[in-house]
C-alpha cells in the first residue's frame, strides 16, 4: 500500500445508461483512508451506483484511482484482494451452509487448484464469532432471516480480510442492537485494523455518532463532503428537500430528526 | 457453538460426500457386471474375467466370447458411463455459471444446436471428423444466440431457460427441415439422431472419455470460483473472480464435451438437470465434491438406462431418459415456486 493518505482519489467520474440520464455527474472527491466514511443522500440519489464504481464492477468515464491505481485498469483478482463488498440485498440461488459462504471470502487469496489451509479455517470462525453467528455456521443460508443473512454476508468481509471496505446499508434489516453492534464493528476496524471503510447509510445520527467523513449524493451530484463535524442543518435541508430539527441526546451530542411536512 | 462443534460439522460433511462416494462406486461396479455378463448371450463373471486377461492365448483371444465382450460389450459400457458423466458434469458447471438450477445442456438449446450442426455436417460426409467439429460449431451458435437473447431481454434465470426453449423448437424444425431436404443421406441422419449406445466402439468411447476428462479438469480447476458465481449477484465479480472469462472459457469447454457426446450417441437429455440436483439435496452445493460425484452418478444413471433400454427392445436411450426427465423438470419448477 501506498504511504499517503489518500485512499480513492475520484475526477470528474460519470456514469449512465444513456446519455440522456446521468446517474452519476461530474464527481470529484478524495477519499481518506483509514477512516469510515458516510456515503448519504436521498433515496436513488446514485449511494449504490458510487459503491459499485468504487468496487471496480461498473464502467464508468472520468477517472477512479485506488492507491494511484486506476481501478479499471486492475484485474477482478487484484480488485478482490484490495475491496471487500456487501451488497444490499442477498438472495442465495443454492442451499451452502453459512461457512461456506464465509469460506468464499478466502477466494481472491487462492490459487487454481489451492486448498483451504487452518489459517484461513481461523480467519473463518474469527470472522463468525465478531459477528456472533457462531451458531448459524452449519446452517444453510436460504433458511436465514435477513438480518442474519446480512451478517453472513459482513463475516464473508472478514475473511476476505482486504484494506478496504464498501457497505451498502449494511444494517438495514438488523434490529437496533445488533445495527449498533456493526456499527461499532466498522469503528474497530478502522482504529485497531486500519482499514478503509465506506458505508451507505440513512441514519444521519448513526453516521454523527460513527463515522469520520460524509460524502453527500443528491440526483447524482455530490453537493457536499468533508469531516462528520462539518455537517449541518443548510447541508441536511438541501440535501433532503425537508427540514430538519436539532436536539440532544443523553450524551449532549447534537443529533437530527427530519421534519416530514 | 465451539471450533469443536465446527469440526464435527465438517467431518460429518466428509463422511456424506464419502458414504456417497462410496455407494455410487458400488452400483458402478454392480451396473457394470450386470452390462457384461447379461445380454442375447449370457457369460459367467469367471469367464469375463478370464476372457479380459492379458495373458489369453491366441485362440481364446479371438473366440466369439472374448470379441463380444472387448468390441461390443465393453465399449458399450464405458461410453454410457462416460457420456452419463460428461452430462452431468456440464450440467452442474452450467447450472454454477448461471446460478440457475433449471440449466443444463438439453434446456439451454446445447443439444439441440449440436444436433442440427451434427445434422449440416452429414449432408457433407459420415466422418467424425466432419459430424464432430459441426456439432461443436451447432453448439456454440445455438449457445450464443440464447445468450444473446436473455442477455438483451435484461431478463435473469427464467429468460435464459425460455430462450433455451425457443432455440429448441427452431433447432428442431430446422433439423425436420434438413431430413426433408436429405434425400438419400435421410437414412444417416435418422439413424444418428435416435443415438444411443448400440453403435458405440472403441474410438467413439475414447473421445467421449477424453472430452469428459478435459471438462473434469476445466471444471474442478474453476470449482470455487462457480462456488462463488452460483450464489449469483455478482457474488463472484466481488470475490476476485473474472466473471465473463471464467464464463466463456467453461461455456467453450462444456459446449465441447456435449458436441463430443451429441456427435457420437445423440441427443440425450435431462441427465445433467437430474443428477447434480439430487446430488446437492444429498451432500450440497459445493462444486469440487458434486463435480466428482456428478460424474459417478451420471455413469451409474446413464449405464443403468442404456442396460434398460437394451432390454426394452434397443430403445433409444434418449427417450427413456426424456421420459424420466420431463416430469422430474415439472417437479423442479412446482418446487421453485413454492420456495
Amino acid at each position: 500500500m501506498s504511504e499517503n493518505n489518500i485512499c480513492f482519489e475520484i475526477n470528474n467520474l460519470e456514469f449512465g445508461y444513456n446519455n440522456r440520464k446521468k446517474i452519476l455527474k461530474n464527481i470529484n472527491a478524495e477519499i481518506n483512508s483509514r477512516a469510515l466514511i458516510s456515503l448519504i443522500g436521498p433515496n436513488g440519489s446514485g449511494k449504490s451506483t458510487l459503491l459499485r464504481t468504487l468496487s471496480g464492477i461498473q464502467a464508468y468515464t472520468g477517472s477512479v484511482k485506488i492507491n494511484n491505481f486506476e481501478v479499471k485498469n486492475l484485474s477482478r483478482k487484484n480488485i478482490g484482494a484490495l475491496i471487500g463488498v456487501v451488497p444490499q440485498n442477498f438472495r442465495p440461488a443454492y442451499p451452502f451452509s453459512v461457512w461456506e459462504v464465509i469460506a468464499m471470502g478466502r477466494l481472491p487469496h487462492k490459487n487454481l487448484f489451492d486448498r483451504m489451509k487452518s489459517d484461513d479455517e481461523n480467519l473463518i470462525i474469527n470472522a463468525a464469532k465478531r459477528l456472533e453467528i457462531e451458531h448459524l455456521l452449519t446452517r444453510n443460508i436460504m433458511s436465514l432471516s435477513g438480518g442474519e443473512a446480512q451478517r453472513v454476508l459482513i463475516a464473508c468481509v472478514l475473511a476476505q480480510d482486504p484494506p478496504v471496505l464498501l457497505l451498502d446499508e449494511p444494517t438495514s434489516a438488523l434490529d437496533p442492537n445488533q445495527a449498533a453492534k456493526v456499527f461499532k464493528l466498522l469503528r474497530e476496524l478502522v482504529k485497531l485494523e486500519h482499514k478503509t471503510v465506506i458505508v451507505v447509510v440513512h441514519d444521519i445520527n448513526t453516521s454523527l455518532e460513527f463515522s469520520d467523513y460524509y460524502l453527500a449524493l443528491k440526483s447524482g451530484e455530490l453537493i457536499s463532503q468533508g469531516e462528520i463535524k462539518n455537517l449541518d442543518l443548510n447541508i441536511l435541508r438541501n440535501l433532503y428537500n425537508s427540514d430538519f430539527e436539532a436536539y440532544h441526546n443523553e450524551r449532549g451530542d447534537v443529533m437530527w430528526r427530519a421534519l416530514a411536512e | 457453538m465451539n471450533d469443536n462443534a465446527i469440526s464435527l460439522y465438517r467431518a460429518e460433511q466428509r463422511r456424506k460426500i464419502f458414504l456417497t462416494a462410496l455407494s455410487l462406486i458400488i452400483l458402478l461396479l454392480i451396473i457394470s457386471v450386470w452390462r457384461i455378463t447379461k445380454g442375447d448371450w449370457d457369460i459367467e463373471f469367471t469367464r469375463v474375467i478370464k476372457l479380459l486377461s492379458p495373458w489369453l492365448d491366441e485362440a481364446e483371444k479371438f473366440s466369439p466370447e472374448a470379441l463380444v465382450i472387448r468390441s461390443v460389450r465393453l465399449p458399450r459400457l464405458f461410453a454410457a458411463i462416460a457420456t452419463g458423466g460428461l452430462l452431468s458434469i456440464s450440467g452442474a458447471v452450467l447450472q454454477g455459471l448461471l446460478s440457475n438450477p433449471l440449466a443444463e445442456p438439453y434446456t439451454l438449446g446445447i443439444a439441440a444446436g449440436a444436433a442440427f450442426g451434427g445434422a449440416i455436417g452429414l449432408l457433407f460426409g459420415t466422418s467424425a471428423f466432419i459430424v464432430t467439429p459441426a456439432a461443436f460449431v451447432g453448439a456454440m451458435a445455438s449457445l450464443g444466440c440464447v445468450g444473446f437473447i436473455a442477455w438483451r431481454s435484461k431478463g435473469g434465470s427464467s429468460q435464459l431457460v425460455l430462450a433455451g426453449i425457443v432455440a429448441n423448437a427452431i433447432l428442431s424444425a430446422g433439423v425436420t427441415f434438413l431430413k426433408a431436404i436429405a434425400d438419400d443421406k435421410l437414412g444417416a441422419i435418422v439413424l444418428w439422431l435416435m443415438g444411443g449406445f448400440s453403435g458405440a466402439n472403441f474410438n467413439s468411447a475414447c473421445a467421449v472419455w477424453g472430452a469428459l476428462i478435459l471438462v473434469l479438469i476445466f471444471a474442478f480447476a474453476y470449482a470455487p470460483m462457480l462456488d462463488a458465481m452460483s450464489l449469483g449477484q455478482e457474488r463472484g465479480a466481488f470475490l476476485g473472480v473474472d466473471e465473463t472469462r471464467v464464463r466463456i472459457i467453461l461455456l467453450i469447454i462444456t459446449s465441447l464435451g456435449v458436441a463430443a457426446a451429441v456427435s457420437s450417441f445423440g441427443i440425450i437429455g435431462f441427465v445433467g438437470l437430474v443428477v447434480p440436483h439430487l446430488l446437492r439435496i444429498f451432500t450440497g452445493p459445493a462444486h469440487r465434491p458434486l463435480l466428482l460425484l456428478s460424474f459417478l452418478a451420471g455413469g451409474v444413471l446413464l449405464a443403468g438406462a442404456d442396460g434398460a433400454a437394451q432390454n426394452l427392445g434397443e430403445l433409444p436411450v434418449g427417450v427413456l431418459t426424456a421420459l424420466i426427465g420431463g416430469p422430474f423438470f415439472c417437479w423442479l419448477l412446482i418446487r421453485r415456486g413454492k420456495n
